[in-house]
């Protein structure tokens, strides 16, 4: 059935194979998403690095298109926590989106999931949990240092008996927000897959365009839903 | 293809046929509650255009659970 081709097409890890893995390096495997994922790293070090030489006070170029997206991360977040806190937890929040915004669109680019090499990242589990991870982390450490070990009383908040549900709630979050972003992505790249092996011309196209807006939609509720966790977890009441 | 390759299809099938009906009914009413948000206030639209994406991407995640579900079932049956 053309399901086969498509799976074939994709090449991605169904419940047969796993990611297809190029070379070793120290002893560990790399695979197309890891590739993919260094030149991601490398577009935005080296963006970076040529918006913040010679900065000007009246941006121009490659600067103003930074600070557009700096100031709109700022925007979004301060809406949840206030601007002092958005500033400081700002490297990390701005990090993730702009990271998943451009591996959520490298999976658009010509010859990706077919070339060895290139495949977006955030179109494998493995990925999508890994950040997941990292902000779970981030809200337990940023929680315990805003508010010393009485963070761990919080869960105990509303009454006693609420402990479980809080726990499982904690340990829900992750899954649910790497599920999320690793569905919609994997998802598109195996309808586009689909309709390509069907109709290889013109039909694959709005699927690929609905791609796009769901890529930064996702990227923009990543942040967002992190935010919020970091915000509930550092949230200090002045008396 | 014997009785139990067809169960797989068949659930596959069913996981994201029937995984896509209240997330739908949500959207559906989540869009409509906007719109006449919207109408009343037109100035205040910008704000509620971003909780509706906001919302609507919640929702969106509850059906590709059920496609997530029908993939890996289909991948053991290809």
């Amino acid at each position: 059935m053309f399901w086969t081709k498509a799976a074939y097409a994709a090449e991605s890890g169904g419940t047969d194979h796993g990611p297809q893995i190029l070379f070793s390096l120290f002893g560990l495997d790399v695979t197309s998403e890891t590739t993919t994922m260094w030149g991601i790293m490398l577009l935005l070090a080296i963006a970076s690095y040529l918006a913040t030489r010679n900065m000007k006070r009246i941006p121009s170029g490659i600067q103003n298109v930074m600070e557009f997206a700096v100031e709109g991360i700022i925007n979004l977040l301060s809406g949840i926590m206030g601007e002092e806190r958005a500033k400081k937890y700002l490297p990390l929040l701005g990090s993730l989106f702009l990271f998943i915004l451009i591996s959520n669109y490298s999976g658009v680019l010509p010859g990706a999931g077919h070339t060895p090499g290139l495949k977006a990242p955030t179109s494998n589990w493995s990925v999508t949990l890994g950040l997941a991870l990292v902000v779970f982390m981030s809200t337990q450490y940023y929680g315990v240092k805003e508010r010393g070990l009485k963070y761990f009383k919080h869960f105990f908040e509303p009454l006693p008996f609420m402990f479980p549900l809080n726990i499982i709630e904690q340990m829900v979050r992750p899954l649910s927000l790497s599920l999320r972003l690793y569905g919609n992505v994997f998802g598109e790249e195996m309808v586009v897959a689909g309709l390509f092996a069907l109709v290889p011309l013109i039909v694959p196209l709005p699927m690929m365009i609905l791609g796009l807006l769901f890529g930064f939609i996702q990227a923009f509720v990543f942040t967002l839903l992190a935010s919020i966790y970091i915000a509930e977890a550092t949230e200090v009441h002045h008396h | 293809m014997d009785i139990g390759t067809g169960l797989i299809g068949l659930a596959a099938a069913f996981s994201v046929g029937i995984a896509t009906i209240a997330p739908a009914l949500g959207q559906g009413n989540t869009a409509g509650k906007a719109m006449e948000a919207i109408a009343r206030q037109p100035e205040a639209a910008n704000e509620i255009r971003t909780s509706l994406i906001i919302s609507l991407a919640f929702m969106e995640a509850l059906t590709i659970y059920g496609l997530l579900i029908a993939f890996l079932l289909l991948g053991k049956i290809a």
